[in-house]
């Protein structure tokens, strides 16, 4: 079966990590991840400057690492991305910011995305709370 | 066919952007000649109550998007007459007509729908 | 069609369960997860509001919350990742109260 994951949490919410461990169990459970959509406060653990201490979980790394290997379409919503300062270097850019946090794997685009995504996968699971 | 998809608003609206970016999700789609349906529930319902002037905070307006919605194709537009009838809001108050529904009409329409999007 | 409502937030915080139980449909299930599973403490007040409900087979909680959180799940079944992820395919949709 297709998945559509969409995470709502920043990487230090209890959900965003269990977005990732949902995401790692569909697949090992055969089934496929046909997008991952980051949006409201989710953009945040699209971010590549997150430093999480030493002997804690950094769910961003983790997220990065997993849509990478498994060579997953992992979507960070523009504009939800632009009022949370995620931006990639050509939003840094364009607004003249001094950095850009957003490399690849990620890729920034709108909401339709999130529909395109819902309309091809099987389920859509959103993640947020506690 | 495309699958029908029903947005819950449960935000009130003018305590950061949850409430536009629901909002924003229903738009998007109705862009997309999507099938769409809102419901507005629990502190949701603030966002429908008339005459509000957020601009003394410095925020826009979310009425004018919530009207815009019909324009977007999104005409199925539905409020939790219990979150209403709590917050001591009646249907004369509304900004933008919803049609009110019972807790059996509400499990009607989320079971009606292929997906849902509570935020 | 039927649904798995999934819930994240400690019902002591906000309303979230309240509504949930009021939209729940006779055939839907419920997915605690996260501070949600606070719900199952033995004694407390939303524990009374789910018996009430007669949610036998259609009641969840993530294992791994109910473990860190010293609950033990009685009325829910506890259920691990590859569970969940059957859950989410076994009921028509998914809805996460974001």
């Amino acid at each position: 079966m297709k998945f559509a994951i969409a995470v709502f949490s920043p990487p230090h919410a209890p959900s965003s990590r269990r977005a990732l461990r949902f995401a790692e169990a569909a697949l090992a459970g055969g089934h496929e991840i046909s997008r991952l959509f980051f949006y409201q406060d989710g953009v945040h653990s699209a971010s590549a400057n997150v430093v999480a201490p030493q002997d804690e979980l950094d769910v961003a790394a983790r997220w990065r690492a997993f849509i990478s290997e498994q060579g997953l379409d992992a979507v960070v919503c523009i504009a939800a991305a632009l009022r949370r300062g995620v931006l990639d270097d050509e939003e840094s850019r364009r607004y003249q910011r001094p950095a850009a946090n957003l490399p690849a794997p990620w890729a920034l685009s709108g909401l339709g995305q999130l529909h395109e995504a819902a309309q091809l996968a099987d389920r859509l699971v959103c993640f947020g709370g506690d | 066919m495309a699958r029908s998809l029903l947005i819950i608003s449960r935000q009130a609206p003018w305590k950061g952007p949850s409430a536009r970016e629901a909002l924003d999700i229903a738009l998007a789609g109705g862009a997309f000649d999507l099938p769409l349906g809102m419901l507005f529930l629990d502190d949701g319902v603030f966002q429908l109550q008339a005459e509000q002037q957020p601009a003394v905070l410095e925020q826009k307006n979310l009425a004018a998007n919530l009207q815009a919605l019909p324009m977007f194709g999104v005409d199925e537009l539905f409020v939790c007459a219990h979150s209403l009838a709590a917050r001591g809001l009646d249907l004369c108050h509304l900004a933008l007509p919803a049609e009110p529904l019972d807790a059996p009409a509400l499990r009607a329409l989320i079971a009606r729908f292929d997906e849902v999007i509570t935020l | 069609m039927t649904t798995l409502h999934v819930i994240a937030h400690s019902p002591f915080a906000d309303n979230r369960l309240a509504s949930c139980l009021r939209l729940l449909g006779i055939e839907d299930a419920l997915l605690l997860c996260g501070d949600a599973v606070y719900a199952l403490r033995p004694g407390s007040e939303p524990l009374r509001d789910l018996q009430a409900m007669n949610l036998e087979g259609r009641l969840f909680a993530l294992k791994e919350d109910l473990q860190a959180r010293a609950i033990d799940g009685g009325l829910a079944k506890a259920v691990d990742y590859p569970a969940f992820v059957e859950l989410s395919l076994h009921h028509d949709k998914v809805n996460s109260w974001l």
